[in-house]
């Protein structure tokens, strides 16, 4: 009586199982991501893992390209998986997997400012051979400087990003203004045109406390001839950058061109204002320009693309972004990865992605391509763009000084800090920083 | 008896070993970091004795978080204490619905302070926040260099003000009720017997209630990280929050361990002090 | 007609007290069923028809199930090993014959003014050695352990509370220590343990700083590090994040409500009874 009946038994057992299934079935797909979509490896084949970023307009065309190169290297099969959603995040994820050595992914795109540090910190391989000296001179030269360290190449760029001005063509012509080509002429151009029209800022830009400030802010240093660093010394204080982050903060408080708002503006915000018809000039990256072109754009048709002005005396600089694609030090398929890459940051590669999805090339010649001129116009304005765009300074040590310069820099614009004080304090804290290495 | 003593020793050993693993080591340890130039992810470690607090001396940013820690430290703690001790003497009456009052006072208590820093963020949204409908201001409250840490520490006085009541309610309730029948015999006022019973008989309770907030306020992390980040321009960046950017952001083990030491140092002080108060406070309130 | 004025006017105290406790999350409530066009404008303070879906999506689009799991996990097992070990200790310091008591418990409670960021660094080093970065053993380890000096002391004075003759009878009847403590005392001390639970498991649920620093995916993010994190691609998603924040919230609400009498004496002995 007491001895269970083994078949009685199961039942209980089995009821449980089938309760749970729904729970084991969720638990395996969170476990086990990733396993949809592509085909597992076959025998003799290997899986090249790839971290990259969101790709921003259609992800169907960046799957056919991969297709393809898994059809031309049957050897290889690539499974892509998303970074976290922002730069810091995808900063942190890469520090934290690398620093433990890990092997789970092969191919890694990074931020233009993150590779000397990744590579110092002997995280990345050295793809010096894959992209021979030879070859270096068809890309732009500032992403080529930036993926370089100790003169060995260690990522190749993939796509190029960089400051330029955006204008309301229309209301230019309307009170008989050129795209200014100073800092001054463009104060005279935005305080007149937002005086007249309704509802009009003069000038937006990124002020908030966060990277995109330190791009903003270099390019009206560098466009007054000024530097964060120059051949080994700190020169963060010199007049000219002074003079530089005076006349931001007189954009807002002393020709009030840029409403105060400007301190808490990123991207997004600004591109808001601006897309929304309530701007006559903005700071931003080139990505904005197709948004204002689509159908039902309040600004369709309406918006100028040129190089940022710079001071009297001085050349005209944008801040470098874009991405580069590099290989894990710790990957166990560094040749295969190596052939992604190439892949990858081809000329039809690059093509194909600026046509879809709207990645500007890094490569020189993509400039003068008559069907990607075809398709996008204003290609070839961002030409001379490319050529005068900046690194921020490639040191493996930038993060570091980023995090200096983004609360100095925001307390000058907030009026917290006198400007002499905030870039005094900087350069104190930067040279801690860089100290003399070991 | 001493072997008694040794034998029951053996019931403290898991809870001591855990401390000094995870609480006493690592204080130790962050002595000795805070004397290195180390950076983990380049395999720089380098001992340079002082150089960290030598530089710490110089650190506008330092004294600028500890200027801001302070002003967050002493005003929410005293907003907190004022409006507590108001919230807790009205509740200390008998009335209907007295328990679910009680419950709605620990709703912010409750929650994650996470949850409340983003709660508290949405509300002070310049466009669509209910903050500026409700005032009908159009205040960038998380954005104004004024307003920012004043923002902050209005969050922290919502979130922390039930702590301060729970506490200071229990000590209501160990004042005898026939002290205040004998004063309202004698005809005294509202206001004479909060300011010659209650606030005498609560002082010790008001000093531990001090204590605890000062310490926690002194300690801000979770609600400003995620409130405003420390910006705008650095003005709501406290110790912690200015240690915790040196170490993970900028991933300087060195330095920042010698700002997180600094916080320990100083929370410490604070401690010393109080108990200080509350030893003396004791005594007087024995024999008055 | 002055004492109705007054009855009135405390009564309108009262009720401005629970409008201002419960007037934020009442908003993020009221945000989280708004549809995302009515986000961005105000008025209207109420939707023009409240919608679930910022819901659906924090559970389809985001690995929230998972992270509430995690949550859940480590909260829960912090409990059990912070008042398993902090029992025996409380037990040990309120009943048994210890010289230097007194000292004992001091030194205790100071644990518990350590700041964190002054122990994060090093612990973060010290799990790195230990292989145990991005596991929610790690964040289990330092909640039980941060958790001890709160769950010490005011077990201490539960079991203080309870006649010493109960725990002289079982020695008598030849229990040894230990023996009397989980059979005598737990049980007698068990409304102190349920006070001390609930504080400790709503410590795991809300703590932030460790979690930020030691976990870096979803396989051990809990709670807080998630809605810090919330992403978003070019904006902020208010409704979804009021929809996520209201549902990690309403459990703990639920436990205030119900455990109201447990949670302020779990708290009150910890802090005034000193």
């Amino acid at each position: 009586m007491a001895q269970a009946n083994p078949l009685a038994a199961r039942s209980p057992v089995r009821t449980l199982l089938t309760r749970l299934a729904p729970t084991l079935a969720f638990c395996l797909l969170v476990l086990l991501p990733g396993c949809q979509g592509h085909d597992g490896p076959r025998q003799g084949q290997v899986t090249v893992v790839f971290k990259h970023g969101k790709i921003a307009g259609d992800p169907e065309s960046f799957a056919r390209l991969i297709a393809r190169f898994e059809d031309l290297n049957p050897d290889i099969r690539v499974k892509d998986e998303p970074l976290p959603a922002t730069t810091d995040e995808q900063h942190q994820f890469y520090a934290i997997n690398m620093e433990g050595e890990s092997s789970d992914f092969d191919v890694l795109s990074m931020d233009v400012v993150w590779v000397p540090e990744f590579a110092r910190a002997g995280w990345l391989r050295n793809l010096s051979d894959v992209l021979p000296p030879a070859r270096r001179d068809s890309f732009f030269s500032a992403p080529m400087t930036a993926v370089t360290y100790g003169g060995n190449v260690y990522a190749i760029p993939w796509y190029i990003d960089a400051g330029v001005l955006y204008y309301r063509k229309d209301l230019l012509e309307k009170y008989g203004f050129a795209p200014p080509t100073t800092w001054l002429k463009l104060v005279r151009a935005a305080s007149h045109i937002a005086k007249m029209e309704p509802d009009m800022y003069g000038f937006v830009w990124q002020g908030k406390q966060y990277e995109g400030l330190v791009c903003n802010v270099l390019e009206y240093m560098w466009g007054n001839g000024g530097d964060v660093i120059q051949a080994g010394d700190v020169v963060i204080d010199s007049p000219q950058n002074r003079e530089a982050l005076d006349f931001m903060k007189d954009l807002i408080f002393r020709y009030e061109v840029s409403p105060a708002l400007v301190t808490t503006s990123i991207e997004e915000t600004t591109r808001h204002i601006f897309g929304n018809g309530r701007a006559v000039f903005m700071r931003n990256w080139p990505y904005a320009w197709t948004i204002f072109e689509r159908p039902g754009s309040p600004v369709r048709g309406k918006v100028g693309v040129a190089m940022l002005p710079r001071f009297p005396g001085h050349e005209t600089a944008s801040t470098l972004g874009g991405w580069q694609l590099g290989v894990n030090a710790y990957s166990e398929h560094p040749k295969e990865a190596e052939r992604l890459i190439e892949f990858l940051t081809s000329y039809e590669s690059q093509k194909t992605l600026a046509l879809t999805v709207g990645y500007k090339p890094t490569l020189k010649s993509l400039y003068a391509d008559p069907e990607l001129r075809g398709a996008q116009p204003f290609m070839a304005g961002l030409y001379e763009i490319m050529e005068h765009a900046r690194p921020r300074p490639v040191t493996p040590y930038y993060m570091m000084i980023s995090q200096v310069m983004q609360p100095e820099f925001s307390a000058a614009l907030a009026g917290v800090k006198d400007t002499e004080e905030a870039l005094a304090s900087a350069r104190r804290q930067i040279q801690f920083i860089l100290r003399t290495e070991d | 008896m001493n072997l008694t003593a040794l034998r029951n020793f053996k019931f403290l050993i898991p809870a001591l070993a855990a401390l000094s693993l995870v609480t006493v080591y690592p204080i130790v340890y962050v002595l000795w970091l805070s004397l290195h130039r180390k950076l983990l992810i380049f395999d720089i470690s380098k001992l340079v004795w002082l150089e960290n607090y030598r530089f710490l001396l110089v650190d506008t940013r330092y004294w600028n978080a500890l200027k801001n820690t302070a002003y967050f430290t002493g005003v929410s703690v005293i907003l907190e204490l004022l409006l507590g001790l108001g919230i807790a003497v009205l509740l200390n009456r008998v009335f209907a619905g007295k328990g679910v009052v009680r419950s709605l006072v620990l709703v912010p208590w409750a929650i994650p302070t996470v949850v409340s820093a983003k709660m508290w963020e949405w509300l002070y949204n310049p466009d669509f926040g209910f903050l500026n409908y409700l005032l009908g201001t159009s205040i960038n409250w998380l954005g104004s260099p004024f307003w920012a840490l004043n923002a902050a520490i209005f969050m922290d006085v919502w979130k922390t003000t039930p702590f301060v009541v729970i506490l200071l309610t229990a000590g209501l309730q160990t004042i005898p009720k026939e002290l205040y029948e004998a004063a309202r015999v004698d005809a005294a006022s509202a206001w004479q017997i909060f300011r010659r019973i209650t606030l005498p008989l609560l002082k010790p309770t008001i000093l531990v209630v001090l204590i605890f907030r000062t310490l926690d306020a002194f300690r801000v992390f979770d609600s400003i990280y995620v409130l405003t980040g420390g910006g705008p321009a650095n003005t709501t960046e406290t110790l912690s929050i200015y240690a915790y950017k040196v170490l993970f952001q900028t991933l300087q083990f060195g330095y920042g361990s010698a700002i997180a030491l600094t916080v320990f140092l100083l929370v410490g002080m604070i401690t010393v002090f109080y108990v200080r108060l509350l030893r003396g406070g004791i005594e007087k309130a024995a024999c008055p | 007609m002055t004492e109705r004025m007054k009855r009135l006017a405390f009564y309108a105290l009262v009720a401005a007290t629970a409008a201002y406790c419960l007037g934020p999350f009442l908003w993020q409530v009221i945000t989280s069923v708004k549809p995302s066009a009515e986000l961005t404008s105000l008025p209207p303070l109420l939707p023009s028809e409240p919608t679930l879906s910022h819901y659906t999506t924090v559970f389809t689009q985001y690995p929230f199930l998972r992270i509430i799991a995690n949550s859940f996990l480590v909260a829960s097992s912090t409990t059990v090993i912070s008042l398993a070990i902090g029992s025996l200790a409380a037990f040990a310091l309120a009943k048994l014959g210890l010289s230097k008591k007194g000292l004992i418990l001091a030194l205790i409670l100071s644990a518990s003014m350590f700041p964190p960021i002054a122990t994060v660094s090093p612990l973060y080093v010290i799990i790195r050695t230990l292989g145990l970065r991005d596991t929610l053993a790690a964040l289990i380890m330092t909640y039980a352990t941060f958790t001890l000096p709160l769950t010490i002391w005011v077990l201490t004075n539960f079991f203080r509370n309870i006649p010493d003759e109960l725990y002289l009878a079982s020695a008598v009847d030849g229990c040894t220590p230990f023996q009397s403590f989980y059979r005598i005392m737990l049980p007698l001390a068990a409304p102190g343990i349920f006070a001390t639970s609930i504080l400790v498991f709503i410590f795991s649920w809300n703590e932030f700083l460790f979690a930020l620093t030691f976990t870096s995916t979803v396989a051990s993010r809990t709670i807080p590090v998630a809605i810090a994190l919330f992403p978003g691609v070019h904006e902020v998603p208010w409704g979804e994040m009021a929809a996520a924040s209201v549902v990690v919230t309403v459990p703990l609400i639920a436990l205030v409500f119900v455990f109201q009498r447990r949670i302020i004496e779990g708290l009150t002995a910890g802090a005034v009874r000193g």
